[in-house]
């Protein structure tokens, strides 16, 4: 048959017209929508029975107790435990965005071997064995050298059984070189030495039961201090309690404080005086402290014969309108403010969570304790409460001669010198001593990092790099990435908290002793080990006397043993609370008057006389060299960003608001009369420059920040991690300089003068 | 003998130009093909619309050539029900203008949506209280009867005639196409309207919101009212313009008076209409969710008030008092003139309906104006309706009889 | 397989704010992030391309420094009754019922595998509650595992929005079902995500319409008032503020016009 082209025309509509009445068109449309809604790149997340598992958040040191929501082995869900009694069911952003951590590709999922450059991330993976020989390879050759003492350990936290082995190898190897890292501790922990009289004590506040909270500068709602305890503090807030927050910038704490007083940077010290006087003057303070509990509050004369200065003639000069005049803010609220805080119920102050970036001022710390001690709130009630750290009772370290010959030399970081004799650890003035000595006689020739990334968040960080890159030999114990692990030669990872044993020491600043157990919710997802382990392998590998300090099978072991009566108590409710009060007054003092020391007779001091001793107001000077139409820099701190711990996760970013944030570049706060001056707009795009360094920013007008001033949030500009967390932002750390305390070493520098540019 | 493709008695330029002139335009077409593929294979990503610019460039070009396309049904309107034989002479090419306008409205709505392979759930699920829904419905019935319109067209070119079958049906088609007309317009009038609704129902959206009538917004009579106005100054623009680029002269100029006279009235009556709609919105309607006009008007370019200076004063009463004046039509400058003016002030009024609305800040704490401007990928798409248009319109003026007049205008073929 | 209760009680549920208690600390949107599957992507700085249920807004009075004040404010989806109780502004567009509103319990839910991503929902939400997916999800390395079946992540082309959690609705109705008491579920069994979350006790979650629910009493306060109320969207969500300029900041006014709460008023 011969197809003419009318038979194919009518065929071919034939078959359209057949295919349209066919169910084969709308199968196939029906299809691809079904198709559409089960796309096989979009996940359909498991089910099955759920569980839930208590255990406790160690992304920050603020110890809030979680319950973890469990399918299977999957952790789906953080969510606070109603009555765990920090956090009391309160949760900060990131002890939410912690499964975030536990998966994702931060994570170093096995132990790993540099193979690039320093800084560079290039590593390959090894086995366990491997590693742990090479860094115990390193540590012997170092010991048999006689250079035992030139190992060093930077650890985040000087609390709980993890730093304990680490103290401990370090006594076992021979090295006196355990830092912390610098911390609101610093201040705190000199303070309640100078006039309490304790070295190892905690100095926390306790919060939930003040009503009146006098804050100067903490970030009690800005992700500061402990997060989780601050937050529930607030949460129960009513009528009858007041929150006065003095800082120069209307923080979130400002904001939710029913007075905020915008007191210049640099002089809190000189209004905790202020308010002293007015205080001493009116009587208002506790004759009973004062009187039976206390030393150097009037003049007073020593053995000698010689009269000295008490604290009350001292802050007799600090008039209402003379301290105005100093602080920036008017007599009457001086004034006023001293009344209300001495006449409330059961009044706090609280000063130096951001000791370590802000003025680690130890006048000002001393000046803050003074307060609560005048209003007799020292191991009261809502008041200021000293408690010992948790014990651990563990065998004592077998010491060969070489340990005992290195833990006798100096410390690498100059801390417990004779320059600087009351200091514990000094980790802020490492990077200049290293960089200033010669490579043969480096000071730290092997560096452990532990729950630190000092590369990070050191002031100065870019010499700080420098410093660190010098260290031919650096091992990183992180879980995650950091800017440090990409420093370090070997990474041994540690699990992340949900997947292994650790106990989490008291928080810092929190009233009541609570000491907490994490414990594994999941079974370890990678290659990684407890660094409680790795130590006590690392230790065991170098055989003799330091393996014979470590007779445990492992870290639960060890763990057991230390916390001896009190792990019962821990794997049972997941946390121990001291249930001893805090000291009575008439026992609670360690100092030579067995009181508390208004005058501080041990503090150590360049200059002589009561001057020095006592905590007058001394003005700071602020580093970098003061020109026209320079703003000083200060470092602000957001509940959304996380800026110690680790670094931002992806879901905290996503929180980020976009006047902070935008694409790559940094918003940095300025006042609009600032911005005038230096003619600026909102959003410009401008250069800051300090001595430290510069960086590329984008300009935020903002009434809530002193004139003057510019304020850049602490915790991006991460380099490390994964590309959900690096490249966001500038590290504010890479801009200011640490200025050290001339008797204590610890960084007082409050900010950094700097040039603002348009750009 | 072979049958030429060309219809009888009429002129055409070469085929080699023919292929050049097509090949520009077919370049234009891969252009927002590849477009189009980026966009169905990586998804809307690779547009700049946002989470504020749900509506975005895309959705006004929709709105913009459906109304502009309302010159095929309203030509339709007079030459089928209202009997006004002359406008018979231009109904060809408004129709083609038309599929043309609808095909690729269709097109960009293809595009537009984040899952088109389930665009049909608008059928299946249908939400009769949602103004898209009619619009759905409406448009694609519409197109139908637009194709059916189109059909004996095509059926005229001489190949095709030669096939018996197709030389009745086009016949017999035309006896009935009126009643198509009269459908067409129905529907027509229907879904302009419901395309008015689309804004005019957004009661969170205080910029677009309208009262109205019954379940209508005036935005519903207002659209419909304007595309019936502008759309055939559109077919007659478009019309002089092949024209211009054929260098023949295709329709008598009384047809051009003719949509131009009836155009000005509507267009007047039209802006009269949404003056009224504006002052009571300013006054009344906004008032009472805190809106003062000024509130609505930024000092950003894109949302001026001259914008709303342009669209009713500009490109409104202008254009409407020359076309109603004899002297105004009767210049071929000052008519067209008029025609343009009239057709970028429905662009505006779709503009502002469809992305100032977005733009616009509600919550008094934003203070920002949400600004946008389209990604290429959008602009690619925007564009390649008219380079298929001008494909579609240059096959169409070439193979098919389009223009009755043409052999009787040009008689030295 | 359990039965799916049937129910008939009609219950509106909504939430108070509390904005002087709101430290803007953002708990609530990363728990609604965990809670509902929330897509995350490395740049999510441009915040009109970001999926957030939830988001927390800074205010400020506009007066210079030092008394500059500032207020946070969360906003969810407002869960609007509408004009008339259903006709939320979203729901009466949308062409295929992919969005609806629940009478049973003043829900404006989401069907994502229904809606094909015409956006005709956000252009009509005045609020921004919606967000688009522009994106396919991805969640790098192993972070799948932290995927809740309780609500099915979205595909790419389609809009979604905060639920007020309504699968722990249904988790609570089931579990009531179950212990034989269908009709009565129990203030604390239902709560949201981000209710639960706020470590400031800033939200208070309940049914509007209960006066056994805390929020029945909140809302009643003379320091509640309501986003855009006067677009008449009837929204589900209150805040609470004393502060005069927070509630002019929440709507708009024209010159002349004072917001119906004024501190002077109250003092
Ligand atoms: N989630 C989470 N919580 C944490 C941590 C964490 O990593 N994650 N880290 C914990 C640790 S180690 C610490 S030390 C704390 C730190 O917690 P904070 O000490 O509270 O935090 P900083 O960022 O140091 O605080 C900076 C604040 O001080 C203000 N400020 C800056 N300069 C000055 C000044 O000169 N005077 C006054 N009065 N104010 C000033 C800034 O505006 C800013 O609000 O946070 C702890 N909490
Ligand atoms: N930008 C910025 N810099 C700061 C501060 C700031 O707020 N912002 N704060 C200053 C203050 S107060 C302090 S205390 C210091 C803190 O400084 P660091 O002590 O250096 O603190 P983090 O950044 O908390 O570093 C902790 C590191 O430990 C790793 N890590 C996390 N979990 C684990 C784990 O389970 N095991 C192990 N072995 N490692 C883990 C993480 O990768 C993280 O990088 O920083 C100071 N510098
Ligand atoms: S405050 Fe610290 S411990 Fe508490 S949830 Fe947040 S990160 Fe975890
Ligand atoms: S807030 Fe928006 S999305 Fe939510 S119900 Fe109202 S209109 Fe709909
Ligand atoms: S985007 Fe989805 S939910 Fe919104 S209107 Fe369109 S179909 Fe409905
Ligand atoms: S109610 Fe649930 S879905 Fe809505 S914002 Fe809160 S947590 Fe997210
Ligand atoms: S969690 Fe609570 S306090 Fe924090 S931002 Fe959300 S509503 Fe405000
Ligand atoms: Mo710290």
């Amino acid at each position: 048959m011969k197809i003419d082209r009318r038979c194919f025309l009518s065929l071919a509509g034939g078959l359209v017209a057949g295919h349209l009445l066919s169910p084969v068109p709308w199968k196939v449309t029906d299809d691809l929508s079904i198709w559409t809604q089960n796309w096989p790149w979009t996940p359909v997340p498991e089910t099955g029975p759920v569980a839930w598992k208590e255990t406790v958040c160690t992304m920050c040191p603020g110890g809030c107790g979680i319950k973890v929501r469990m399918i299977k082995d999957r952790v789906i869900k953080i969510e606070g435990s109603e009555d765990y009694p920090i956090n009391r069911g309160s949760l900060c952003p990131l002890g939410y965005s912690s499964i975030q951590y536990l998966y994702g590709p931060s994570r170093v999922t096995s132990p790993m071997k540099r193979t690039g450059e320093r800084g560079s991330g290039k590593f390959e993976p090894v086995s366990w064995d491997e590693a742990i020989s090479e860094v115990s390879g390193k540590l012997d050759a170092l010991r048999k050298n006689g250079q035992s003492h030139t190992v060093a350990c930077i650890s985040g936290s000087d609390k709980g059984t993890v730093p304990l082995l680490f103290k401990r190898f370090l006594e076992a190897y021979g090295s006196p070189n355990f830092i912390r890292t610098p911390s609101g501790q610093d201040a705190h922990e000199t303070a309640a030495y100078l006039a309490q009289g304790h070295s190892d004590k905690n100095v926390g506040f306790d919060l939930e039961n003040a009503t009146f909270i006098l804050s100067f500068g903490c970030g009690l709602l800005d992700g500061g201090g402990a997060p989780g305890y601050q937050f529930s503090t607030y949460s129960r807030f009513d009528r009858r309690h007041t929150l006065v927050q003095v800082e120069p910038r209307l923080s979130n704490t400002a904001a939710k404080a029913k007075k905020w007083l915008a007191a210049k940077p640099g002089t809190e010290g000189a209004l905790a005086l202020g308010l002293a006087r007015v205080i001493i003057e009116n009587g208002l303070y506790n004759r009973n402290f004062i009187e039976n509990h206390s030393f150097g509050f009037e003049d007073w004369t020593d053995d000698n014969g010689a009269i000295h200065m008490g604290f009350k003639r001292m802050v007799s000069e600090y008039t209402p309108s003379r301290v105005a005049g100093i602080t920036g803010l008017e007599a009457r609220q001086i004034e006023s403010l001293a009344r209300d805080f001495a006449r409330a119920q059961k009044p706090v102050a609280v000063c130096g969570y951001n000791e370590c970036r802000a003025v680690a001022d130890i006048d000002k710390t001393l000046a803050v304790h003074a307060l609560n001690a005048l209003v007799g709130n020292i191991n009261q009630s809502g008041g200021m409460i000293v408690f010992p750290d948790p014990e651990y009772t563990v065998s004592p370290v077998e010491k060969d001669r070489i340990a005992s010959t290195g833990l006798t030399k100096p410390r690498a970081d100059m801390a417990g010198t004779d320059k600087y004799p009351q200091s514990r650890y000094l980790l802020n003035l490492l990077p200049d001593i290293l960089m200033s000595a010669k490579e043969s006689d480096l000071p730290v020739q092997a560096l452990l990092v532990t729950g630190a990334n000092p590369v990070y968040t050191l002031e100065d960080s870019t010499t700080a790099q420098a410093a660190f890159a010098k260290i031919p030999f650096i091992v990183s114990f992180s879980s995650f990435m950091d800017e440090t692990a990409q420093y370090a030669d070997i990474i041994l990872p540690d699990h992340h908290f949900l997947e292994g044993y650790r106990d989490v020491p008291p928080p810092e600043g929190v009233g009541k002793p609570i000491t907490g157990l994490s414990k594994p919710v999941v079974s370890p997802r990678y290659d990684t080990r407890n660094t409680g382990d790795t130590i006590i392998d690392i230790a065991r590998k170098m055989g003799g006397s330091i393996s014979n300090s470590f007779p445990w099978d492992g870290y639960e072991a060890f763990l057991k043993e230390a916390l001896k009566d009190q792990y019962r108590d821990l794997s049972r409710n997941g946390y121990v609370e001291n249930v001893e009060k805090p000291a009575a007054l008439d026992v609670a003092f360690a100092t030579d008057s067995g009181k508390y020391e208004f005058y501080p007779t041990r503090r150590h001091t360049t200059g002589n006389g009561d001057e020095a001793k006592l905590p007058g107001f001394k003005e700071t000077d602020v580093p970098g060299k003061e020109t026209s139409g320079g703003v000083i820099l200060i470092a602000y701190k957001s509940p959304r960003i996380a800026s110690g711990a680790v670094a931002n996760p992806p879901f905290m970013t996503k929180t980020i608001d976009a006047d902070m944030l935008k694409k790559e570049k940094l918003f940095i706060q300025i006042n609009p009369e600032t911005a005038g001056k230096l003619n600026l707009k909102q959003g410009d795009e401008a250069v800051i420059e300090t001595s430290a360094g510069k960086a590329s920013v984008k300009v935020d007008l903002y009434d809530g920040i002193m004139p003057g001033l510019a304020a850049m949030p602490a915790g991006l500009g991460h380099t490390a991690y994964s590309r959900y967390i690096a490249g966001k932002g500038v590290n504010v750390n890479a801009l200011l300089q640490p200025v050290a305390d001339p008797t204590y070493g610890i960084n007082k520098a409050w900010g950094i003068r700097a040039q603002l540019k348009k750009a | 003998m072979t049958t030429p493709a060309i219809p009888e008695g009429v002129k055409r330029c070469g085929s080699r130009q023919f292929l050049l002139w097509l090949g520009v335009a077919a370049l234009v077409v891969l252009w927002g093909v590849y477009a189009m593929y980026r966009i169905w294979f990586y998804g809307l990503n690779q547009t700049n619309m946002n989470n504020a610019y749900g509506f975005a460039l895309w959705i006004w070009a929709d709105l913009a050539v459906i109304a502009l396309g309302g010159g095929a049904f309203f030509s339709g309107f007079l030459a089928y029900i209202i009997g006004l034989k002359n406008v018979k002479n231009i109904i060809n090419f408004a129709v083609i203008l038309g599929v043309v306008c609808y095909t690729s409205a269709l097109l960009i709505l293809g595009l537009d949506v984040g899952q088109p392979l389930r665009g049909w759930f608008i059928f299946w699920h249908a939400n009769v209280h949602s103004m898209l829904t009619e619009v759905a419905f409406c448009l694609s019935v519409y197109l139908g009867v637009l194709i059916i319109e189109f059909i004996p067209v095509l059926l005229e070119n001489p190949k095709i005639q030669k096939v018996r079958f197709f030389h009745h049906l086009s016949h017999n088609m035309h006896e009935i196409m009126a009643v198509f007309a009269a459908t067409g317009v129905f529907l027509s009038f229907f879904h302009q309207g419901s395309l008015g609704g689309v804004p005019g129902v957004l009661y969170g959206r205080p910029f677009a919101f309208r009262e109205g009538l019954f379940v209508w917004p005036w935005t519903f009579f207002l659209f419909t009212w304007s595309a019936a106005a502008v759309g055939p100054l559109f077919t007659a623009s478009m019309c002089r313009l092949t024209e211009a680029i054929t260098r023949k002269k295709l329709v008598k100029d009384d047809v051009y008076h003719l949509l131009a006279k009836i155009s000005g009235w509507m267009l007047l009556t039209y802006i009269i209409a949404k003056s009224i709609d504006t002052i009571y919105w300013a006054t009344v309607t906004a008032p009472s969710m805190g809106f003062a006009l000024m509130d609505f008007y930024s000092n950003n370019p894109l949302y001026n008030i001259w914008i709303l200076v342009a669209e009713i004063a500009v490109c409104g009463f202008l254009p409407a008092l020359i076309l109603i004046t004899r002297k105004g039509r009767e210049n071929k400058k000052l008519l067209f003139g008029a025609a343009i003016l009239a057709i970028i002030g429905l662009l505006i009024n779709r503009w502002v309906m469809v992305l100032q609305v977005m733009a616009a800040p509600l919550m008094p704490f934003q203070e920002e104006w949400f600004m946008y401007s389209p990604a290429w990928t959008e602009v690619a798409t925007s564009i390649l309706p008219i380079a298929y248009g001008i494909i579609l319109i240059s096959l169409a003026y070439r193979y098919l009889p389009l223009f009755p007049q043409e052999k009787e205008l040009n008689p030295g073929n | 397989m359990e039965k799916i209760p049937s129910h008939t009680k009609k219950r509106h549920f909504g939430m108070v704010i509390d904005l002087d208690k709101c430290t803007g600390c953002a708990s609530c949107m990363v728990a609604c992030y965990s809670e509902n599957n929330i897509s995350f992507r490395d740049e999510e700085s441009v915040k009109m391309l970001s999926t957030n249920w939830i988001q927390v807004f800074k205010l400020t009075n506009g007066k210079p420094f030092p008394d500059t004040e500032v207020c946070y404010l969360p906003k969810p989806c407002m869960q609007c009754d509408g004009k008339h109780f259903g006709h939320s502004p979203c729901v009466s567009v949308c062409p295929a019922v992919a969005t609806d509103f629940d009478y049973p319990t003043g829900i404006v839910s989401q069907i994502y595998t229904r809606c094909f991503g015409c956006r005709y929902c956000m252009a009509a939400c005045p609020y921004h509650a919606r967000k688009f997916n522009w994106w396919d999800p991805v969640w790098p390395a192993d972070m799948e595992k932290y995927l809740s079946p309780d609500v099915s992540p979205r595909m790419r082309g389609v809009v979604e929005k905060c639920t007020f959690c309504y699968h722990r609705f249904q988790r609570a109705r089931q579990q009531a079902y179950n212990e034989g008491r269908p009709e009565d579920i129990r203030e604390d069994e239902y709560q949201t995500a981000c209710t639960q979350a706020c470590p400031s006790n800033a939200i208070t979650f309940g049914d509007l319409d209960n006066p056994d629910h805390a929020v029945y009493k909140l809302k009643n306060s003379r320091y509640a008032f309501r986003l855009l109320e006067r677009l008449n969207t009837n929204p589900s969500v209150y805040y609470l503020s004393t502060r005069e300029w927070v509630h002019r900041a929440a709507d708009n006014y024209l010159e002349h016009e004072q917001p119906a709460f004024s501190e002077e008023q109250q003092a």
